[in-house]
């Protein structure tokens, strides 16, 4: 069978067109194939991985290579030159005063002036000052030549082989040479190891197809514009890609998933003639509970249910003639036809500041300025104090409104609910239960069989208590009402925990998708 | 909502006949109660109406249902009302003029008949937790104790006693305790002890013999208010701030037991000051008044055209004595209801007398615009350009800690909106800005592949003492680059090329903020006004969050630019 080409790099590509099918080596290619320096062992990387070329034999050599101490003492000299030189140009010295001469630290002068005493080129005479007694021993020619030499080197590959250096060279630069951490030493030692390759039986038979192919490894990689504009893409092929090869991934820049979802919704209920209206996150005790006759003792206005601000915990004024109506509806009914709760309602409590605890107070806000008729909703950020856990949120959106109108009554009421279990929701089937809220009367709940979840109770609604509308100046009927729309963003997402809707980790919230 | 438990065989027998499966919940939705599970013979049954305490018991949901059913309306011949009030003989409750001040109301009644059963005295001290807590805020406005009546003798004397002199044996221990020490030490003291606590005399009922009854709101004594099975002859009694809420409950329990099968007789308390209904007041009392609807409104708020016996009838079914006056339904309340403020709350009734479902859903054909606000529409805009520049959008929680929002931030966080009784440390403050939502976004995704843009438009509030509120809400967007070059010119050109799509005109200027390295950091301006602030994120906020990655961000007042 075929091998597929298209997973070979035109590196090895022209490898294998081009080597030696029994001696493969950088060094025999460098005549033929102009890589780069790494590319060659890059390629036989990849064959051997591939079982095309096989190691025939390995050998060690050894290189030095110059260092930065070494290029140093190549450019200004050995302290012994100095010294010698010094000693030649000025006569006798002490040691003190050529380490004063040359700048260098005692320990290094007397070193150096050791090495040549031992050799018998310099000596101390009577006075303790340094003399010259004989000549530049050929050792320190030696160490010159080397470092000459590899200075030189340096220029090309930066290395001295070990197998160009003669008997002498190499007993020199024993001396001024080390392995690891060579920083300190004029040469670094390095071991390098030479492999040579064979192609396999295998790597000839690819060989021979690619010959067979025609070809050639110099296929375009990528079209450049250089290219387009001079023509040459006119005579050239192009190289085949793998097209399986796995993508690379791209971040892209994208909206939250739980976003898109609420963002539907909306377009929805606007698509259904609603309004959008929206409210402040910090609200008053007055548009939160009172304006919508609960009255102030309700246990769901308890201070473990609802979260107070701590400073300023007042507002300056609650807005006339809303707080005087509505608090003589609380009172005696004001003129609503209703005897109302009987108490007497605090003005101060009702300026409260408190944490907006459901998007009702929205709906209220909105009736002393609602138009007749009239569909509002909002997708409200609310606050409860409760424990936060899977199906807890400290704060998190409610979806509410409401709809006035002269011919608003309890069946129009329940039409508005079939429409949201069957547009928003995209129920089959729905059920309809009488329902509490402190506000309506009637009140009815619409449970409904969604086609994933099975039956769940979609939403509340009920007309508002004609104590809470007349008050705040509204004298039609009105319809209030709230969707759960959390489960169904939950499954939208393939959740199931609400406190992932709000997540932090950004992976999480870039692979998201939407069903 | 208060969830009770009740024995089912009991409850059956309340209702008339056995009803189980879809058949028994749909019922209890007349009742605005869903079925919560069956544990052996104990029915688990959630009431949603919070103004019906009297549907929160057995013998008061099966009354309802048993009602609906078709059963007759029973009659409850024990009640006292103005002009008609029944003898209490010896059985008087004498109040003392300092209680004025301090827990005004007293009411009773007493009950003989068989000796109770565990069933009948779980029941009864469920519905004392059920109204107590749910409907009497927690014994502030209605506390209820019951009594061995065989064990006391009239007139019970509740006065205002001095807590470190009077003393008893309280419910459940076997020393005397003075009434201080009841409630530092007593468990009921614990839970209610605050009720009364800041009174120089506390409520306490002791019989003609000065024996305690109890100290009302926490505990009862534990001999004559140690109430167990086999006893036949009870006394109830009931403290509390508001008369009505008071009868109303009384009323409630008197019922459920005159339902049990006992006789109820009345108890008179006399008042040295005067109440909305007098000086003395012999309860169980019939204090309600009658409520009318107009047969049109009826029809309006229905969309139906009921005649006005049609409509009577259907309410009949829940309970109440309606009587027809002309075009008008007129309704007397039962004992153990006062849910009827208004005309609508009978149409509640004839609505779920006739039976919701027979109720045909109609599409109102009022035409109305549909319209997303202007905020909405151009947070869209900014979102699109947001994701367009390369940004994945985020949407956070806006409540957090000092923290997250003030100490890691490098800012004082005077302007930040404190919650007074937050729920814990991590959920005390609404948040200020977008930026540390984002920065804790990174702080908690350094193993997601770089480079992060993250970004989300949504609000803040800040303190503002312009504002009537003290505060103000503002759409905000936030975004912020993590990589290893992000840095103010990264962002300055994001910000550039928001401002160019959005059309708006712009200038820097340099500031100083503690979240932003110092001379890295600027103020927008557009038409004088300050619209945002942007910059390289100070290295010491980085490391208060625990990131190493550098961060640029920018938050920009949406509001200011609609």
């Amino acid at each position: 069978m075929d091998y597929d080409i298209k997973t070979l790099h035109p590196l090895e590509i022209k490898l294998l067109l081009n080597a030696d099918e029994e001696n493969i080596s950088a060094e025999n290619l460098m005549d033929k194939l102009a890589f780069k320096a790494g590319q060659y062992n890059q390629a036989f990387s990849w064959l051997s991985a591939k079982k095309l070329i096989e190691e025939k034999e390995k050998k060690q050599r050894v290189i030095y290579e110059i260092t930065d101490v070494g290029r140093d003492l190549q450019k200004t000299g050995t302290p012994a030159e100095k010294i010698f030189n010094l000693v030649k140009e000025k006569g006798a010295l002490t040691l003190t005063d050529i380490s004063a001469a040359l700048s260098l630290e005692n320990k290094d002068t007397g070193a150096a002036f050791g090495q040549m005493s031992k050799a018998g080129v310099m000596a101390l005479n009577e006075e303790k000052k340094a003399v010259i007694t004989g000549e530049m021993p050929p050792l320190m020619k030696e160490v010159r030549a080397l470092l000459d030499k590899g200075a030189a080197a340096a220029f090309a590959s930066g290395e001295l082989e070990e197998n160009t250096l003669s008997k002498s060279e190499i007993e020199a630069m024993s001396t001024i040479s080390k392995k690891r951490g060579g920083g300190s030493a004029p040469f670094r030692i390095v071991e390098r190891e030479d492999v040579t390759y064979r192609m396999t039986p295998e790597g000839k038979q690819v060989k021979a197809q690619l010959k067979a192919q025609g070809v050639s490894g110099n296929e375009i990689g990528s079209l450049t514009p250089d290219m387009l504009t001079d023509g040459s893409w006119k005579n050239a092929t192009f190289r085949s890609y793998n097209v399986n090869t796995p993508p690379a991934r791209v971040l892209l820049g994208r909206h939250s998933s739980y976003s898109e979802f609420l963002d539907g919704v909306k377009d929805k209920l606007v698509s259904l003639g609603f309004e959008e209206f929206d409210g402040p996150l910090v609200e008053t005790e007055f548009w939160n509970c009172d304006a919508l006759f609960m009255p102030q003792f309700h246990s769901a206005r308890d201070i473990h249910d609802v979260y107070h601000v701590a400073e300023p915990n007042k507002a300056k004024e609650i807005q006339q003639p809303y707080l005087d109506q509505v608090a003589e509806a609380h009172k005696n009914g004001w003129k609503t036809g209703s005897r109302g709760w009987g108490y007497n309602f605090d003005k101060e409590f009702t300026k409260r500041l408190i944490l907006r605890s459901q998007g009702t107070a929205i709906s209220a806000r909105t009736l002393p300025n609602a138009k007749i008729p009239g569909k509002y909703f909002g997708i409200a950020r609310c606050f409860r104090y409760d424990k936060v856990d899977a199906t807890h949120l400290s704060d998190f959106y409610q979806t509410e409104g409401i709809v006035l109108g002269e011919d608003v009554n309890f069946k129009t009421l329940l039409g508005l609910l079939k429409m949201f279990a069957e547009e928003v929701a995209g129920a089959t089937e729905v059920m309809y239960v009488p329902g509490y809220f402190p506000f309506t009367e009637p009140s009815v709940e619409i449970h409904i069989k969604h086609p994933v979840l099975g039956w769940f109770e979609l939403g509340g609604s009920g007309i508002f208590r004609p104590e809470l509308t007349e008050p705040l100046g509204i004298h039609v009927p009105v319809i209030a009402w709230g969707l759960g729309i959390d489960r169904m963003a939950l499954m939208s997402l393939g959740l199931n925990d609400l406190r992932e809707l709000f997540t932090s980790n950004i992976e999480s919230v870039r692979l998201r998708r939407s069903k | 909502m208060p969830k009770i438990e009740v024995n089912e065989d009991s409850l059956y027998k309340y209702i008339g006949k056995k009803i189980t499966g879809d058949e028994f919940i749909k019922l209890l939705s007349v009742a605005k109660a869903e079925f919560d599970g069956q544990e052996g013979d104990i029915l688990k049954i959630e009431l949603n109406d919070t103004n019906r305490p009297d549907l929160w018991s057995a013998p008061g949901l099966g009354r309802q249902l048993r009602q609906y059913l078709g059963g007759e309306r029973k009659e409850y011949p024990f009640f006292s009302m103005n002009g008609n009030v029944k003898e209490s003989g010896s059985r008087i409750i004498e109040v003392d003029p300092a209680l004025k001040d301090i827990r005004p109301y007293v009411t009773g009644f007493a009950v003989k008949g068989k000796s109770i059963d565990e069933a009948l005295l779980k029941d009864i001290i469920q519905t004392q937790e059920k109204i107590c807590w749910n409907y009497g805020q927690k014994r502030r406005s209605i506390a209820m104790g019951i009594y061995r009546s065989d064990l006391f003798t009239y007139p019970v004397k509740y006065f205002a006693a001095n807590p470190d002199k009077e003393a008893f044996v309280p419910l459940g221990l076997d020393k005397k305790l003075t009434l201080r020490e009841v409630i530092k030490q007593h468990q009921k003291g614990q839970e209610f002890g605050a009720i009364i606590a800041g009174f120089d005399k506390y409520p306490y009922l002791v019989d003609s013999q000065g024996k305690a009854l109890s100290l009302p709101p926490v505990t009862n004594s534990n001999d004559i208010g140690a109430v167990v099975v086999g006893d036949k002859e009870l006394f109830v009694e009931m403290t509390g701030t508001d008369i009505y809420s008071l009868l109303l409950a009384t009323s409630i329990v008197a019922c459920d037991l005159y339902d049990a099968g006992y006789e109820v007789f009345p108890v008179k308390t006399v008042y040295p000051y005067d109440t909305p209904l007098g000086r003395e007041i012999t309860a169980p009392f019939y204090f309600q008044q009658p409520v009318k609807a107009d047969i049109t409104f009826v029809n309006k708020w229905l969309g139906e055209s009921f005649t006005v016996e049609e409509a009577a009838n259907y309410a009949r079914k829940m309970g109440c004595r309606v009587e027809v006056n002309g075009e008008n339904i007129v309704l007397n309340p039962a004992e153990y209801r006062n849910d009827f403020l208004h005309s609508v709350d009978i149409i509640e009734d004839i609505m779920i007398g006739k039976g919701l479902t027979t109720f045909e859903p109609v599409m109102t054909d009022d035409f109305t615009m549909g319209r997303l606000t202007d905020a909405t529409i151009f947070g869209r805009k900014i979102k699109n350009i947001m994701v367009g520049l390369g940004f994945q959008e985020m949407i956070y929680n806006y409540l957090g800690s000092a923290k997250d929002f003030i100490e890691k931030m490098n800012i004082n966080g005077s302007h930040v909106i404190k919650i007074a009784n937050p729920m814990s440390e991590n959920f005390e403050y609404l948040r200020p800005s977008i930026i540390p939502s984002l920065l804790n976004s990174e702080s908690v995704s350094g193993n997601a592949v770089y480079p992060h843009k993250i970004f989300e438009t949504g609000k803040v509030a800040v303190k503002d003492p312009k504002e009537n509120y003290g505060t103000i809400t503002i759409n905000s967007l936030g975004f912020l680059s993590a990589d290893k070059d992000a840095g103010f010119n990264l962002v300055s050109s994001q910000l550039s090329a928001i401002m160019f799509y959005i059309s708006v005109d712009y200038t820097l200027e340099e500031a100083e903020d503690g979240r932003f390295i110092k001379g890295r950091c600027a103020q927008i301006i557009s038409n004088g006004k300050i619209i945002g602030i942007m910059g390289e994120i100070n290295p010491q906020v980085l490391e208060n969050w625990g990131i190493s990655v550098p961060c640029a961000a920018c938050e920009i007042n949406l509001d200011l630019l609609l």
